[in-house]
């Protein structure tokens, strides 16, 4: 009957940004090589991710030029890296801010500098577009992620319920972005058991709501609502009250503010400069990196704090931080696939899904036709332990994610083997802090995270979890507390 | 010899359950609610079937010619049945009644198939092992029918197709019964070549199954189609009744060339001759080149930039002779510039300055289209309007999409400008509004170019009188983050199509 057989077209791609090596080198307590010239500089920002590139924002902003900022990886950004190809730029992992609320005045000083607040109003481009999200549920698409259809009568009292007792919280002004502001210890007891505990205590048992619950806390924290304090998923819920349709989103993600970062601090940061060791030498601080030896008056260290006992010369191992390890992956597609029900939207969520779904990186275009795009997808190894999935990563080959990716896809688009052709994929063993029960009053973290001495710790996860206001602010905090006392 | 009789049996059976898939799938996707469609067809059929066994008793002889006949007129009867539904849907008043005759007269053959079939190899072989043979394969039949229909049949072949191959498969049995049944057979030549002749029929009607489908799908359009065809970007399609030309694009009516002066002139003249000296007009959309014509009427004009997305459209309004007959050769003048390009884009990075700026995009029916209703792409547009410039935008209907068209007055507003909103009746379009707006406040012409079949100083004022059935209402604006419009569009015409 003339029926050919189609051939399954041919997916390129591989790891990309693995920076584990490194890591592992410090781990092991690896040999470095001895330095071989000095360099006085009387700031050292070590890490240059969000926090630490706010941190330099911060003294730049001052007028305060003399400082470094040294980062291990050959691309400036953290967790809020960016890669680009011919059809767009698309985001490695972070990739929106919600619209700030008031009490966030250091991101609002921020988007100000950078143009995306004018005279207090959100520069309309930079909002998510319409339509914003959407969930695959029952076979069909919903707009929005949160379930809306399909549900019972129980399922609804209990979402009512639910949003009762947020509001109440939100109504304390305790939850806040950052949390630094509104932090309570009246609120002590919420840290004690876990998000999945307290959600059973309010007599919460509708399947939706819970898989709904879960799916925020795997997004923001990389963990399952079990492993998650309840304190921290009250926080999810309970702090934000948008003065705007959001959230804030470009092509390449958090990339874009990176870049306008880069514009203003660039010829201070120094890539692909690991930092093996820092020594307190009198008041000064010895920071070696590559072949150099920087003697600083002040280090802000906005790298991962779980890194800093193999870093720092004296310094305890910590005993509350844990990590989520993530899979990220940027998916070439040189056709749509088609979609049935809803146009395409921002993010795109499965129910029931172990992965948080993917984001399309053409989503903020102002054309009207697009033929091809990237979809970055998201994959945060929330069940069972960490360190198994740790291992997970590492010991699984590229064909394995890729295709474990494409089924997962298949489910919602049937078509989407013949629409990709390229997959590359990124593996984070330590992509973000984990708020577990007890983390957020634990006197270990809330120890480093008060700016004390010449050694500031500033990354994101001593708020307890790595979020892009929490990263900003811990560097800004840093950055004021150095340039306090640094000499000029 | 055995298994040649069941592969029979299985055949006939897989022909029988298509037809009716078909006469299902057919009235399903022509009348809709399949529900209703395939229980009623399911019924009849399976009650001609009982008819079709009840009749056999009354066959006494020549069973095996019978036999083959019947198979000869399921191929015809079947093999054509799709191809008559179409073209009765597209032609005539009675598909219903047709579709249920042929799914009746179909029923009544198969249903003479299997019982006349076990009396003529009922000798053969023991009753007992006929009656579990016959109906083992048969029930196998329906399985693959059913199985193939939809994974293979209706996204491969198409229904028209399935159906003729079947047929064939129908006349394939005949043909070669007369060799099972020879020796219960006289005058088999003439029986073959009845076969070949209804096979070649049909192998004729499933190589041309296309024009059949196309013929059909002309008289869905009320008009001739003169010319069809997908571009990268749209559905493009062209009707004529006698001198009435009318363009659709992804099947919504863009004009009829017996009123379209009324909309362009609408669409032009009240802004373009209200400017002092306009030198520089920018289109955005309008490929058609209907509006580009209008604007070519002011000698003052030095340039008219047209940005069009489609390549193909402004081609074919380039150079078809019937078509730039209706827009007088608009863009083969030395002053027409066209852009093929994504207007937001365009608008965005381009940094000329134009005054006058004609927006004639299709309506907002989706979020992509949308982008080119709301505050940003507004305020992008203003950004080349020349100081005392004046742009002009299709705005859908007043009158079946009020919502609608008040929110694109509040949105142009909210965008800076001052809004001047009228409205003009064009007959195949019902009652169609227009914004004008600008930076300065917009002082009505006081000449016109001469020539123009419908707008005029004396009743232009009226245009800007909104009766109380389309008078404004507060509508909010339509924002890239949050675009109302293409909710409020495709409530407004819910509500006036149900």
């Amino acid at each position: 009957m003339g029926l050919a057989a189609k051939s399954e077209p041919q997916i390129i791609g591989g790891f990309v940004n693995d920076s584990f090596q490194q890591g592992h080198l410090l781990r092991d307590r690896a040999a470095f090589p001895s330095p071989k010239r000095i360099e006085k500089v009387p700031i050292v920002i070590v890490g240059g991710g969000i926090a630490g590139l706010s941190a330099a924002w911060r003294l730049h902003k001052s007028g305060f030029k003399d400082f470094v900022l040294l980062e291990m990886c050959d691309q400036a950004g953290g967790n809020a890296r960016w890669g680009e190809n011919e059809i767009t730029a698309y985001p490695w992992a972070a990739h929106y801010v919600p619209v700030p609320g008031r009490k966030a005045i250091y991101v609002r000083e921020l988007f100000e500098d950078i143009g995306v607040l004018k005279d207090g109003k959100w520069e309309e481009r930079f909002l998510c577009f319409t339509p914003q999200e959407r969930l695959f549920l029952y076979g069909r698409w919903q707009e929005g992620i949160e379930p809306a259809i399909g549900l019972t009568q129980s399922d609804r009292e209990q979402f009512r319920r639910f949003e009762e007792q947020i509001h109440r919280f939100r109504e304390t002004g305790k939850f806040t972005v950052p949390m630094e502001m509104g932090f309570s210890e009246g609120n002590a007891e919420l840290d004690r058991i876990s998000f999945a505990d307290w959600l059973r205590e309010q007599r919460i048992d509708s399947h939706t709501l819970n898989w709904y619950m879960n799916y925020c806390c795997r997004d923001d924290y990389g963990a399952t609502s079990d492993q998650t304090s309840a304190w921290a998923g009250i926080q999810y819920f309970a702090s934000r009250e948008p003065e705007e349709k959001g959230p804030l989103t470009w092509p390449e993600g958090n990339g874009w503010i990176v870049r306008r970062l880069l514009e203003r601090v660039g010829p201070l940061v120094r890539t692909g400069q690991m930092v093996h060791r820092i020594v307190q030498n009198g008041s000064r601080l010895k920071v070696f990196a590559g072949d150099a030896e920087y003697q600083a008056e002040f280090v802000i260290f906005a790298a991962p704090t779980f890194l800093a006992p193999y870093l720092i010369e004296g310094m305890m191992p910590l005993r509350t931080f844990e990590y989520s390890p993530w899979l990220t992956a940027n998916l070439t597609l040189d056709r749509m696939p088609r979609s049935y029900g809803t146009d395409p939207t921002w993010d795109s969520v499965f129910m029931e899904s172990p992965t948080l779904g993917y984001v399309d990186a053409t989503h903020q275009t102002l054309r009207t036709h697009v033929d091809r795009t990237v979809w970055t997808f998201y994959w945060a190894l929330a069940e069972g332990s960490a360190s198994q999935n740790r291992r997970l990563l590492l010991s699984s080959d590229w064909s394995y994610w890729k295709e474990a990716i494409l089924h997962d896809l298949e489910r919602v688009h049937p078509d989407i083997r013949q629409c990709v052709s390229r997959i590359d994929v990124m593996r984070m063993g330590h992509a973000m802090a984990r708020p577990t029960v007890g983390s957020i009053f634990s006197t270990e973290r809330r120890s480093l995270a008060k700016p004390h001495g010449n050694l500031l710790f500033a990354n994101s996860d001593l708020s307890g979890f790595s979020i892009f206001e929490e990263a900003q602010y811990r560097g800004v905090v840093a950055a004021e507390h150095a340039l306090r006392r640094v000499s000029r | 010899m055995g298994i040649l009789l069941f592969i029979t049996v299985l055949l006939i059976s897989a022909c029988g359950l298509i037809y009716e898939l078909v006469a299902g799938t057919l009235a399903s996707y022509l009348l809709g609610d399949s529900v209703l469609q395939f229980s009623t067809i399911i019924g009849c059929y399976l009650f001609a079937m009982g008819i079709g066994s009840a009749l056999s008793r009354y066959i006494n002889r020549g069973l095996a010619y019978r036999f083959v006949w019947i198979e000869l007129l399921l191929g015809v009867v079947g093999g054509f049945s799709s191809a008559l539904l179409f073209l009765a849907f597209a032609y005539s008043q009675g598909f219903q009644l047709l579709m249920y005759s042929l799914v009746i007269v179909i029923g009544v053959l198969v249903g003479l198939e299997i019982p006349l079939l076990m009396r003529i190899i009922r000798d053969r072989y023991h009753f007992r092992d006929v009656v579990a043979h016959v109906l083992t394969f048969d029930y196998l039949g329906a399985l693959g029918a059913s199985l193939l229909f939809p994974i293979l049949l209706v996204p491969h072949l198409g229904l028209v197709r399935s159906a003729m191959l079947f047929g064939i498969l129908n006349a394939a049995v005949a043909l070669w019964s007369t060799w099972i049944f020879a020796n219960q057979l006289a005058r088999t030549v003439v029986l073959r070549s009845l076969c070949v002749v209804v096979i070649a029929a049909l192998c004729i009607g499933l190589v041309e199954a296309k024009r059949i489908t196309q013929a059909a799908e002309d008289n869905i359009y009320a008009d001739e189609i003169i010319f069809a065809r997908d571009t990268h970007y749209q559905h493009i399609v062209l009707t004529r009744f006698k001198d009435d030309i009318r363009l659709f694009l992804n099947s919504h009516l863009q004009f009829s060339s017996r009123d379209e002066y009324r909309y362009h002139e609408a669409l032009i003249h009240p802004g373009l001759s209200a400017i002092a000296a306009p030198r520089r007009v920018l289109v955005l959309g309008g490929g058609d080149g209907l509006a580009v014509r209008e604007i070519l009427k002011y000698p003052q004009v030095e340039s008219v930039t047209l940005v069009d997305l489609d390549p193909e459209m402004t081609r074919l309004f380039t150079t078809n002779p019937m078509l730039t007959g209706l827009n007088q050769k608009s863009f083969l003048s030395p002053r027409v510039h066209v852009i093929n390009a994504d207007a937001f884009p365009w608008v965005d990075t381009n940094t000329d300055s134009f005054d006058f700026i004609v927006i004639d995009f299709p309506d907002p029916t989706n979020y992509s289209l949308g982008k080119l209703y709301t505050t940003t792409f507004y305020k992008a547009v203003a950004r080349h309007l020349s100081e005392q410039g004046l742009m002009v935008v299709q705005s859908t209907s007043p009158m079946f999409a009020r919502d609608s068209y008040w929110c694109i007055a509040e949105t142009i507003k909210q965008a800076g400008m001052l809004t001047y909103p009228y409205h003009v009746y064009v007959p195949s379009f019902g009652e169609w509004g227009f914004v004008l707006a600008g930076h300065h406040e917009y002082r009505p012409p006081t000449s016109l170019p001469a020539g123009l079949r419908f707008v005029d100083l004396k009743t232009m004022p009226a245009l800007f009188q909104f009766p109380p059935d389309m008078a404004p209402l507060s509508m909010p604006a339509n924002r890239l983050n949050d675009q109302v419009l293409v909710h409020l569009y495709d409530q407004d015409w819910k509500d006036i199509s149900h």
